[in-house]
């Protein structure tokens, strides 16, 4: 069945700060409605007061990665879409995939070997038939 | 520390010019005193060794919002109360009143009001094994109760229920004495997991979570590495003695490289003319001990191009024998 791999996440903001007004406006409007759609996701809201780190929106994974996104000078909207990816992220790194395909049935019938196709040593090799 | 850079330095700049500006307003409204350039590459230094810490002791941690965020993740439905025992350990318990003993309260301030997992561990444990023995029964019905065995060890052992449970998040919301879990706390508690499901939701829902996330941990896997078996040839003529088939000869099939270092035998089993099985091997000894393998493998349709598992609705006979069995 599917799990959601985000575990929680986490959105550290100032209420005074200039650029963390869309977060602001993120947790008046969205952040409700997010969290209903989602729940399995936990979110928590932590406003610290007085000037201090620029707003982040920290997401943790099953898997244990911790991936921290700054939210600064970003609208409502494009926080809801930010967190929206993360949600139905995986934990994996993201590193460049080195091909774009993979199989886990690399071949159907048998890898050939160099004995596929060879008649054993058991085959006894009769006079050809001619036709009648 | 590169990200927020920017911020702390434009605070510090206000705060040196609200500084030389107002002398006379009010101290309060100043924001915290930051700490000084030259402590700060120590300060992270001391972050970075510090021992890895619970996540339940780092900020933001709700536990009812967790727990309720785990059953929905896992897409069941359970009663909260269950699922809380099941992450109680009686390490944790010990651990607790020991540390209240020591802080000097009473008798009755000591005794926590915390149920062990222990019981819905052992029901669980029994209700996973049992229904993992009649699947296995019932997808592989030539495989022997040795081999069923095998196979529903491996799937409860330590390091793969322990895997299922990291991946799970079960590691931050157990409740134990040591950090981080060890395997057969993890494990414990997965089974308890389990117990909590099947006293809440009943043994359908159970065994369909069962299914679901232990079942998937066979694929890629072979018979013979999971169920260790020492002669396979004397495990094969018992095998065939059981459906009146004659003994198997074994007959070079293909050889190639025999005076080399590296020699490959392909070594047949036939039984009354016709072929069983082929194995290959280094020696002929060890050609013809895996091409028992092979042909075991034949016999009780373990092979890897056997029809994938059935993850389709549970069959409902399954379910009445489950609840017959369980009571």
């Amino acid at each position: 069945r599917y799990v959601r791999q985000l575990q929680r996440l986490q959105l550290l903001f100032s209420p005074t700060a200039a650029d963390a007004r869309g977060a602001r406006q993120f947790v008046e409007e969205a952040a409700q409605d997010f969290a209903r759609q989602h729940p399995d996701v936990v979110l928590y809201v932590s406003p610290h007061s007085g000037p201090g780190p620029a707003p982040v929106l920290r997401a943790e994974y099953l898997n244990g990665t911790v991936r921290e996104e700054l939210i600064a000078s970003k609208t409502s909207e494009e926080i809801v879409q930010l967190a929206t990816k993360l949600a139905n992220q995986s934990g994996l790194d993201i590193v460049r995939i080195r091909k774009p395909f993979h199989t886990d049935n690399p071949s159907v019938q048998g890898q050939w070997h160099p004995l596929t196709n060879k008649p054993s040593i058991l085959t006894i090799q009769g006079p050809r038939l001619q036709p009648q | 520390l590169l990200l927020r850079a920017a911020r702390p330095l434009l605070a510090g700049a206000g705060r040196g010019t609200g500084l030389g500006t107002g002398l006379g307003t009010a101290l309060s409204t100043a924001p915290p005193r930051e700490k000084k350039r030259w402590l700060r590459a120590y300060l992270e230094l001391q972050r970075l060794q510090a021992p890895p810490q619970r996540r339940s002791e780092k900020p933001n941690w709700d536990y009812h919002a967790e727990i309720q965020a785990f059953s929905h993740r896992v897409q069941e439905n359970f009663s909260l109360d269950l699922l809380k025992t099941a992450f109680v350990n009686p390490c944790y318990i010990e651990s607790e009143e020991a540390r209240r003993r020591q802080l000097g309260l009473d008798k009755e301030a000591v005794a926590l009001q915390l149920q062990d997992n222990a019981g819905l561990a052992e029901r669980g444990l029994r209700f996973a094994r049992a229904y993992l023995a009649q699947c296995f029964e019932g997808a592989y019905p030539e495989l022997p109760a040795k081999g069923i065995e095998a196979l529903v060890n491996f799937l409860t052992s330590q390091e793969l229920v322990s895997y299922v449970a990291q991946n799970l998040s079960i590691q931050d919301l157990t409740l134990c004495r040591d950090f981080p879990a060890p395997p057969d706390v993890l494990q414990r508690t997965f089974l308890a997991v389990i117990g909590a499901l099947l006293e809440s939701s009943g043994p359908e829902r159970a065994g369909i979570f069962v299914r679901d996330f232990f079942i998937p941990q066979l694929i890629g896997k072979d018979l013979f590495e999971i169920w260790e078996v020492v002669n396979p040839m004397g495990l094969l003529l018992e095998e065939l003695t059981k459906r009146n088939i004659s003994a198997p000869e074994p007959r070079i099939t293909r050889q190639l490289g025999v005076s080399t270092v590296l020699p490959v035998y392909f070594v047949g089993l036939y039984c009354d003319k016709k072929i069983l099985a082929e194995g290959p091997g280094e020696t002929l000894l060890a050609a013809e001990e895996e091409a028992a393998r092979v042909a075991l493998r034949k016999l009780y349709g373990y092979t890897e191009n056997r029809r994938p598992w059935d993850y389709s609705k549970p069959k409902q006979g399954l379910a009445a024998e489950k609840a017959i069995s369980s009571n």
